[in-house]
């Protein structure tokens, strides 16, 4: 693959520059601290209006965030795990698979900046 | 007596015209307006059986349209236009009429009133959507087809042979509600539960989609196990035992997805585990969860069509969907990272966005059943959603690790079909009521409510959180170039490798009869020999007059024995 490896931010289009703003590192603590300081407003927002749930459970302040919180985190773990034990090569099934074979190149239209 | 065209014939008729015309864009022109008028036609059908046809002694409904089949009928023809107007660069005939046909017969078996028309168009649906693997012409890509293929025919003969049992136990071959019971209803519930990917008869799901060619993906998401919801919805709602299959398949592709390097087949796992959801809706059964199901899988073809798309426009680019391989491209390709982003969000089910206003109609009627421990697997599993498609797709392919590929943007008629699909999804998640009034029974719902809003951006964003967590501290797994295994092996190596054991082994056992054999034949030749050999006394040579002394020795005997 010739694809160029520059990086001269004036050659991308405005949306681009705009969206190259998440990707800096610099930026990185600014998303999270955002982030982190929406979920506390979406918490405390729980105290403000009178909840209606199917189950008790609903009705406790936060469920919704420790609960996706918790089970996100137990996904993650669980995956990793899983992993370990059904982790092949990427040839495995050899030719008889298209994980290891490349996409038809004249089935592409590739082009760089 | 045939009263009006039945709709998959629109589609039959234009895929014979499309050969008599120039290559180019004359036949996507065909392609595009071929959906519209079927969907025209089906908009302004009343609700009525038509176009009955006898058949061997059975009167076959070609046309069944009540509301239930209106609303898989229409979205099957956006499917096929949305999928027809990406495609709109590929000049393959034989991916355009396989597009055709494929849309044509699953329409064709939305609207089957019997089981004899559904039979003949769900393996229509195999035979036509094969060729969308096949066309990416390698050799990977003609196994997987072949083991594709083999699956979906399987499926179609299991149909065909339920309705034969259910046809003598009933006398008819009407497809309505049934109850599971006989070999007949068991029989036609295995063959939608194959087409549907329900656990463990999954894998045809996962295996062929990723091997299809580009455009060719898009299109197979819509139709093959949209069809086959309908056809549960159709005629086992309310099976109890659906609720159970549905919340298994929502759990485990979660945690498949999440370690799977092939995006394609990332989205694979996740339109497996959103078909769970339609699933526990079907199995509820109430007419809200019909509403639920029915107008999840509206905007599931929709908002999967469009990750399906971003992701085939990064590989149109790259030559890649593998996430190890992507990263950073939102710097070139930031149009299609947006509608990438509108689409996780839609899967994922935030509010304003399509899924929110849909999923949360099972999910509510779940618990209004219920049904608490299936609530809260589908909770987290609408988390996990967020995990593989929300975060996972547009994280690796366009932000993340800097890849440093820079390819150039979607070509323009991909970006249209993926703004077009994204407004569509943003449109239904603000407002919903012309999706609600398609639904087959009447909407009471509000799903815009405090306590929803706030809990479902709760779930959300606290997961994202999460993420945030886990990225920083490096627990996250890493994309890495590696297969994963799963129920595929049994087929794929096990039994191979068991039939060559077992080849083996016979082969064996054999050679060591034939071994024996031979030993106890050169033995016995050699014993003989032994016995009989020119060597040997039993065969010696000896002269006449011994022969002679031996006769007279012997009357001599006879002589003197004659005397006593």
């Amino acid at each position: 693959m010739d694809l160029n490896q520059s990086d001269k931010t004036n050659e991308f289009s405005q949306l681009g520059k705009t969206l190259c703003w998440f990707t800096k590192t610099e930026n990185a603590n600014k998303i999270f601290l955002g982030l982190a300081l929406f979920c506390s407003a979406l918490f405390l927002a729980d105290f403000t209006y009178h909840k209606h749930g199917h189950f008790f459970i609903e009705e406790i302040p936060g469920f919704y965030a420790a609960y996706g919180f918790f089970m996100f985190t137990l996904l993650i773990m669980g995956a990793k795990a899983l992993r370990f034990i059904i982790k092949r090569p990427e040839n495995y099934y050899g030719d008889k698979s298209v994980d290891s074979e490349d996409y038809p190149a004249d089935q592409l239209e590739q082009g760089s900046k | 007596m045939i009263s009006i065209l039945p709709t998959a014939f629109i589609f039959i008729a234009a895929a014979l015209v499309l050969g008599l015309l120039p290559k180019g864009n004359v036949r996507g022109v065909i392609l595009l307006i071929t959906p519209i008028l079927a969907a025209w036609q089906i908009w302004n059908l009343p609700a009525g059986i038509f176009a009955q046809v006898e058949f061997v002694g059975q009167t076959l409904d070609m046309m069944r349209v009540d509301k239930l089949s209106r609303i898989f009928g229409l979205i099957f023809c956006l499917a096929a236009f949305l999928g027809n107007l990406y495609a709109w660069h590929v000049r393959d005939f034989i991916q355009q009429i396989a597009a055709l046909l494929y849309a044509g017969a699953a329409i064709g078996a939305v609207f089957a009133g019997d089981l004899i028309t559904l039979f003949f168009y769900w393996e229509g649906t195999a035979l036509a959507s094969v060729f969308l693997i096949w066309a990416r012409r390698t050799e990977g890509s003609y196994h997987t087809g072949m083991r594709y293929l083999i699956i979906q025919i399987t499926s179609g003969v299991i149909l065909l042979a339920g309705t034969a049992l259910l046809y003598r136990e009933t006398g008819s071959i009407t497809f309505e509600r049934m109850t599971l019971g006989s070999l007949g209803t068991w029989l036609i519930f295995l063959s939608f539960g194959i087409k549907c990917a329900f656990p463990l008869l999954h894998n045809w799901l996962q295996d062929s989609y990723p091997a299809a060619t580009i455009t060719g993906t898009v299109i197979l998401s819509a139709f093959t196990t949209k069809l086959a919801v309908y056809a549960l919805a159709r005629g086992f709602a309310g099976t109890e035992l659906l609720i159970y299959i549905g919340a298994v398949m929502t759990l485990f592709p979660i945690f498949f997805a999440e370690i799977e390097n092939d995006l394609r087949r990332v989205l694979a796992y996740s339109l497996n585990n959103q078909l769970g959801f339609m699933v526990v809706g079907i199995g509820v059964g109430t007419e809200m969860a019909i509403n639920g199901t029915a107008s999840h899988a509206f905007a599931h073809i929709l908002y999967k069509a469009l990750l399906f798309m971003s992701v085939g426009a990064v590989m149109l680019r790259t030559g890649t969907s593998k996430a190890s391989e992507l990263g950073g491209l939102c710097r070139t390709m930031p149009r299609t990272a947006i509608f990438c982003l509108i689409g996780a969000a839609s899967i994922s089910a935030f509010p304003l966005f399509s899924g929110f206003v849909t999923k949360s109609l099972i999910m509510d009627e779940t618990a209004n059943q219920h049904y608490p421990i299936i609530w809260a697997i589908l909770v987290f599993a609408s988390a996990g959603v967020l995990s593989h498609s929300g975060i996972k797709i547009p994280y690796f392919t366009f932000f993340g690790h800097d890849s440093g590929l820079r390819p150039n943007e979607a070509p323009i008629h991909m970006q249209m079909a993926m703004g077009f699909t994204a407004f569509l999804c943003v449109f239904i998640g603000v407002y919903p009521e012309p999706l609600y009034a398609l639904l087959p029974y009447e909407v009471v719902y509000r799903p815009y409510t405090m306590s929803h809003v706030i809990g479902q951006l709760q779930l959300l964003c606290f997961a994202l959180l999460a993420f945030a967590v886990l990225m920083r501290r490096g627990i996250h797994p890493p994309e890495i170039r590696a297969v994963n295994l799963d129920v595929d092996w049994i087929y794929r190596r096990f039994i191979p490798k068991l039939y060559n054991i077992i080849y083996n082994s016979v082969v064996k056992v054999f050679i060591f009869i034939e071994a024996v054999i031979i030993s106890v034949i050169q033995m016995t030749i050699k014993g003989l020999y032994k016995l009989h050999g020119p060597e040997t006394g039993v065969s010696r040579m000896r002269g006449v007059g011994a022969m002679v002394m031996w006769v007279a020795i012997l009357l001599g005997v006879a002589l003197i024995s004659s005397y006593f």
